[in-house]
């Protein structure tokens, strides 16, 4: 579907990203696993083209991806952001469908699997942490682009919510959706993804299932099993 | 769509904003002071209280009250939509919505003139209070002259979107509202400094105050409609926000934006050079303050050849102010090709005084060359028609304008400014933050 040539991003002296390449494919959940700091929102944002990219293209097809082709393309959800913080929930989600052209016939839907209905009337600002998750969430979901990036989408959330945001994730790929999630819990991310991108210092070491990093962590000489978080440790 | 969307989002967003209700809280006080004082000075000199009636008999409303009432406007926009205008950009940035918003194909420019077109109509809202004094005077029984009111209002309109150009670049290109705040507000007194260089040293200096904010709402006060004015400031408006557009394009690395950034600058700077040839002005003033009587005009315009006019008087010589705005800003509108060049040693003159020359105003028109001392209208119009051999015109039967002395204290202004306004604006706000 779309496939990271050669990110390269630099912060004055400190290189956030370097020849970083992965792909997507189409109706998958794609996991961006890494560290704090490994430059997993670097990537998400250059990928979103909220951030200029030093070095690198977005591919598909074989041809650079355009601005036009990338707005009607992806959608990427930034973690730590409280947008219109005066407005109420329910205006947001009306807003983001109204401006994007998003999926009206899937918003009861969407409110209710991310339990959002008791929260339509609250301003975005007043939110707490986890619940302005949710509330992305849910605009993120409506988007009518067919690869959503969400940046941390279990953060702020307690265990019975990331387990029923991921199922609700997980249901929406089932429908064809495609979704690149970027998680530092490696956990969540075992639970949730097809496939997976481990990140490290800014570098990819990895990419594919679980069996085909444990063969790539094994070909290392480590014997990690199926235990993703063994392998995550082993490869990076 | 899309562009319906944003539009609904800004003025959410601007209603949402607490300096937009500041901004609307202040304006009646401020329209009312300057009204309720601008009125009683002219009821005053029109002989209320036992004045010398008939000392303002010439009284224009223009000077008298649209000036000072809508100079409010000015404070306005120069101290309080700023910070309207760099909340509503600034905010999208600090809440992350740019980040969510940037995606969208829509160009950048379009979703800046979104936040300007909002602005502008804040604005217009935020200036009732001035429709309100311009009620008040009707109902006093004072005169109103549609044009003049017109031409004021438009200074002020063009005054504020500057204004909020300005601060839409500012927030655009700095990543904190307080840093754009201050850039803001550089700008301004940036502006002032121009012009009170101008004052002092005159030449290209003054040239380039003429189309600063203060200098045009000024022409436009006095009634004066220059074009030349009026399409810079659209100029400066719009590569404003261009800049803001290039600045809010948060995916496009910095050597491009600067590139652009340079471009448009340049684009705006040759255009604004171009402007400077433009002479059309129309005096929208019932007085004809900016004008020389009709039939002088029609005489001197039947005058081809250029005017050259070499006046030896300092900038801060009260004469050449004289001659400048009383004199020399009347022939232009009607001879654009006159050329005046001003000599002097010294930026005040008063060492200048014993010199032989100083004070000199020499014209040449056609090879003939003729000088004066005096400044005035009158007798730059008599050396020009000695200089061209033609006979002054008659002395015209055209109505003079006598003025609208008006001896009425600002009854109920006070109320309607200090009490009904301020009730009106807290009472919306309430229902706005209770509607969400």
């Amino acid at each position: 579907m779309l496939q990271v040539q050669n990110f390269s991003k630099r912060y004055g002296r400190i290189a956030a990203l370097t020849d970083v390449s992965c792909s997507v494919r189409e109706g998958e959940v794609l996991g961006l696993i890494g560290p704090n700091g490994s430059g997993k929102t670097t990537l998400f944002e250059c990928m979103g083209g909220v951030l200029p990219l030093d070095g690198g293209a977005l591919v598909r097809g074989g041809r650079p991806v355009t601005a036009r082709d990338r707005a009607a393309m992806l959608f990427y959800l930034p973690d730590q952001i409280a947008p219109w913080p005066a407005q109420t929930v329910r205006w947001a989600i009306d807003f983001a469908i109204g401006f994007f052209d998003g999926r009206a016939d899937l918003r009861r839907r969407v409110v209710e699997e991310l339990d959002v209905a008791p929260l339509l009337d609250a301003t975005i600002g007043s939110l707490s942490k986890g619940q302005r998750k949710r509330a992305l969430l849910a605009i993120g979901l409506l988007m009518p682009h067919p690869l959503l990036l969400a940046d941390e989408p279990f953060d702020g959330l307690d265990l019975r919510q990331s387990r029923e945001v991921a199922r609700t994730l997980r249901s929406y790929a089932s429908a064809g959706r495609t979704m690149f999630l970027s998680i530092h819990q490696i956990r969540d991310a075992g639970r949730v993804c097809d496939r997976f991108v481990l990140l490290s210092g800014g570098r990819a070491r990895g990419e594919g299932t679980i069996r085909e990093l444990a063969a790539m962590a094994a070909a290392r000489g480590t014997s990690a099993g199926d235990d993703l978080e063994e392998v995550f440790l082993a490869l990076t | 769509m899309s562009f319906l969307w944003l539009l609904r989002k800004e003025t959410r967003e601007l209603i949402a904003s607490r300096a937009w209700w500041v901004l609307l809280l202040a304006m009646g006080p401020l329209v009312g002071v300057t009204f309720i004082s601008a009125v009683f000075t002219y009821a005053e000199a029109s002989g209320l209280n036992g004045t010398t009636a008939g000392v303002g008999e010439a009284f224009s409303p223009l000077i008298g009250i649209w000036a000072p009432t809508f100079s409010a406007c000015e404070v306005a926009a120069v101290f309080l939509l700023p910070f309207v205008a760099i909340r509503l950009v600034s905010g999208d940035r600090q809440s992350g919505a740019l980040k969510i918003e940037a995606q969208h194909a829509m160009p950048s420019f379009a979703r800046i003139g979104a936040k300007a077109i909002v602005l502008a109509l804040a604005w217009i809202v935020a200036s009732a209070p001035t429709a309100a004094a311009i009620a008040l005077w009707k109902g006093y029984g004072g005169s109103i002259y549609p044009p003049e009111v017109a031409t004021v209002a438009l200074g002020h309109f063009l005054n504020a979107g500057l204004t909020i150009a300005i601060a839409a670049v500012a927030a655009a290109v700095s990543e904190h509202p307080s840093t754009a705040a201050i850039l803001t507000l550089s700008v301004t007194v940036g502006t002032w400094i121009l012009n009170f260089i101008a004052a002092v040293q005159g030449g290209v200096w003054e040239r380039a105050a003429a189309y600063t904010p203060p200098a045009m709402v000024a022409a436009f006060q006095h009634g004066l409609i220059r074009l030349d004015v009026v399409l810079v400031a659209a100029i400066l408006i719009a590569a404003c926000l261009a800049l803001s557009a290039v600045w809010l394009r948060i995916g496009v690395a910095s050597r491009r934006r600067l590139r652009e950034s340079a471009l448009c600058g340049a684009v705006a700077a040759a255009a604004i050079f171009a402007c400077a040839f433009v002479t059309p002005s129309w005096d929208a003033s019932e007085s004809r303050a900016n004008s020389l009587p009709e039939a002088d005009e029609a005489a001197l315009a039947r005058i081809t050849g250029p005017l050259r006019i070499e006046a030896h008087l300092a900038p801060e010589d009260p004469r050449r102010v004289d001659l400048d705005h009383k004199a020399i800003a009347k022939l232009r509108r009607v001879m654009p090709r006159v050329e005046v060049r001003y000599v002097s040693a010294t930026s005040i003159g008063l060492f200048e005084q014993t010199s032989a020359h100083y004070g000199e105003i020499w014209y040449e028109l056609g090879g003939r060359r003729e000088m004066s001392r005096a400044t005035t209208a009158e007798s730059l119009l008599e050396t020009i028609y000695d200089l061209a051999g033609i006979r002054a015109p008659a002395e015209s039967d055209e109505p003079v304008f006598r003025g609208h002395p008006l001896a009425v204290p600002p009854r109920g202004a006070a109320a309607v400014f200090y009490g009904v306004w301020p009730a009106v604006v807290a009472a919306s706000a309430l229902f706005a933050r209770r509607r969400g």
